[in-house]
């Protein structure tokens, strides 16, 4: 089907007696989609293998409609892929590396050379970009290696813990500028990160791997929805009455050690609670509804999956 | 704030993989030009080839009546004169022996040349060939590009061949084109060029072994040094060994540099041509005869062809083997 991004089928890859990736099978379609698992998860494996770096050892998967064996070149054409680590070739200026990346993804010199200034001042690298690369502090790496993986125009873009390294403004900008490749320009992402709370802003897609398995799947909406409902409440005062009103009313209650209460609610919105307040009189609260969703939807996940019976794949 | 992307699309066909596999010989090239080490190689091979053009303008000019060589013989008196005249009379009369031998001689000094400046050359180059792709991880880059490790492979080797050919091939014909441009007639032409085929299947040798040693070293170790010692320990110690007469025929096989002796030495047939001069050549001094066929029984290989030819096949199936096991990503 042309219009998946992704399609696993039974994916599966070992190395000796270790199995990394076991029988993912997956249908991903446009979009920015945040892949997330715990260390070792199979998540780096599970790209390498839809990039052919790796093997898979048993299924096989198309990366936009290509099948990766069979079409094994063509497959990558359209994709652009920033891994973890540094990767880039020693002596080289940055605009040199990225001209010369585009250059193997097939682009004329001229066109290869003009598109990486073009990205370059897209990843906000300024005269930096004509000092050599071993120079560059974590930073600039990431930004560069961001660079060269969208220096081709890819409709697909891997991008594996794009985050690592930077500092705050810098992470800012990277978050940004990934979250709009989707919207303003039609460039799926697939975005590989620890970082619950960076995959929670951008992604709309969440694939969630443990133990080599795909356990979770879902648009981030979903996922939310299937939490429980959760509200955080800061109330500006009388915080005693707040928990005797909640408890009242027959919703669990807890305090947090910011001060903050945390509530369940029967609903998806903070509307019972705004009317529970009018009604009794209280104070203004700052209400935050699902706080941490995705976090405690991660942890609960993760902990499914170690029960022998729960490994299918959405 | 969002992010305003203000990009134009690229949607034009992507080159073909002939192309992305000359973008790695030609930037690795160019990167190399950039070292002043290798500035210097290049200035050397060149030099060298001008100098094989030089001993050709020269040679060629002792048949060119009223030339630059008999003109100068001529001015140091009636003596060198006569030995000129002598020497125009005997290329005249056996151009197959002193034109062919002449070359012969020659190219077998710019084999040395070449090969030894190729061999520093590849020095500097087999560090950054794979073991520093691998090292810093550039070789996920290019593999998740459009290419197969095969293109990167024949990329690689393109960037040995470019190296080779600039420091040995290219002197090599541009001293034989440019001595030839200056020959009085076309004997010069014909009898040179089976000197040349000579030369040119020597080179093509040396560059194949060379190419696929340089590739297996360069994919052997993750560090620069590691690759660094490992070629210096096969070249140098190896040759070393090998020269040692005491040394075991099997062990010497193993140093490809003994073997790409042997091999010279077969190709070139040096002995012969000095053996056979020294027969047909009207020289009067016996002691230039005698001399000639010592040196030419002197050069003959006392080491077995075969041995050297099973030797290099050896390393260049083990060096694939190699790059073929170690060329995964990281």
């Amino acid at each position: 089907m042309r219009n998946l991004i992704i399609e696993a089928k039974g994916l599966g890859k070992t190395f000796g007696t270790q199995r990394a990736l076991a029988d993912v099978n997956i249908a991903v379609p446009p979009g920015t989609i945040g892949l997330l698992g715990p260390n070792g998860a199979g998540k780096t494996t599970f790209i390498k293998c839809l990039l052919n770096l790796e093997t898979p050892t048993t299924g096989t998967a198309t990366v936009l409609g290509c099948e990766i064996r069979a079409q094994n070149r063509a497959s990558r054409e359209r994709v652009g892929y920033s891994p973890e680590q540094d990767c880039h070739i020693p002596g080289m200026a940055g605009c040199e590396y990225v001209t010369y990346c585009g250059q193997l993804s097939g682009m004329s010199f001229q066109r290869a050379r003009q598109r990486a200034h073009e990205i370059l001042d897209l990843v906000s690298m300024g005269q930096e970009r004509y000092r050599s690369v071993d120079t560059y502090s974590t930073g600039m790496k990431q930004r560069v290696k961001l660079a060269q993986a969208l220096v081709h125009d890819p409709e697909l873009v891997i991008l594996d813990e794009p985050t690592n390294g930077l500092d705050a403004s810098g992470r800012e900008s990277i978050l940004q500028l990934i979250g709009s490749l989707w919207k303003q320009l039609g460039v799926s992402v697939m975005m590989s990160s620890h970082l619950l709370h960076d995959i929670e802003r951008i992604c709309d897609r969440v694939i969630i791997i443990a133990d080599g398995r795909v356990i979770e799947h879902d648009s981030m909406e979903a996922l939310k929805n299937r939490h429980r409902r959760i509200v955080e409440l800061a109330p500006s005062s009388e915080a005693e009455r707040f928990v005797t009103m909640l408890k009242a009313a027959g919703l669990p209650v807890e305090h947090l050690s910011n001060g903050r209460l945390r509530v369940e609610t029967p609903s998806e919105s903070a509307e019972p609670i705004l009317s529970l307040m009018r009604l009794h009189n209280l104070p203004p609260a700052e209400i935050v509804a699902n706080p941490n969703a995705l976090h405690e939807l991660f942890l609960k996940s993760l902990a499914a999956s170690k029960t022998p019976q729960n490994g299918n794949n959405p | 704030m969002e992010t305003t992307l203000d990009l134009r699309r690229w949607r034009e066909k992507p080159a073909g993989v002939a192309y992305r596999r000359w973008v790695i010989v030609s930037t690795g090239l160019r990167q190399l030009l950039r070292m002043r080490f290798f500035q210097i190689l290049i200035f050397l091979a060149w030099t060298a080839g001008v100098l094989m053009a030089a001993a050709g303008f020269v040679f060629t000019q002792s048949l060119a009546s009223g030339g630059w060589l008999e003109s100068f013989a001529a001015s140091l008196g009636p003596r060198p004169q006569a030995v000129v005249s002598a020497f125009c009379s005997m290329v005249l009369l056996y151009p197959d022996i002193c034109i062919h031998g002449l070359f012969s001689g020659v190219f077998w000094w710019h084999s040395f040349v070449g090969l030894g400046l190729s061999l520093i050359g590849l020095s500097v180059v087999i560090p950054r060939l794979i073991a520093r792709d691998r090292a810093s991880n550039a070789l996920t880059i290019y593999l998740s590009r459009p290419l197969t490790s095969f293109d990167y492979l024949l990329g690689k080797l393109g960037l040995i061949v470019g190296v080779l050919l600039v420091l040995w091939t290219g002197p090599l014909i541009f001293g034989w084109l440019l001595s030839m441009a200056f020959a009085p007639n076309s004997d010069f032409f014909v009898y040179s060029l089976p000197a040349l085929f000579r030369a040119g299947l020597f080179n093509l040798i040396a560059m194949v072994v060379l190419a696929s040693v340089a590739l297996g070293i360069s994919s052997l170790g993750k560090t620069t040094r590691s690759v660094m010692m490992i070629w210096i320990g096969i070249w140098v110690i190896g040759g070393t060994i090998a020269s040692i007469p005491t040394t075991p025929s099997v062990v010497r096989a193993a140093s490809f540099s003994h073997d790409l002796n042997v091999i010279r030495q077969d190709i070139f047939k040096l002995d012969e041509i000095l053996v056979k001069a020294a027969d047909v050549l009207p020289l009067t001094d016996r002691s230039i005869t005698n001399n000639m066929r010592r040196i030419g029984q002197h050069e003959s290989s006392h080491d077995s062809i075969t041995s050297a030819y099973i030797g290099l096949a050896a390393m260049v199936i083990i060096s694939l083997f190699v790059f073929s096991r170690k060329l995964r990503p990281e």
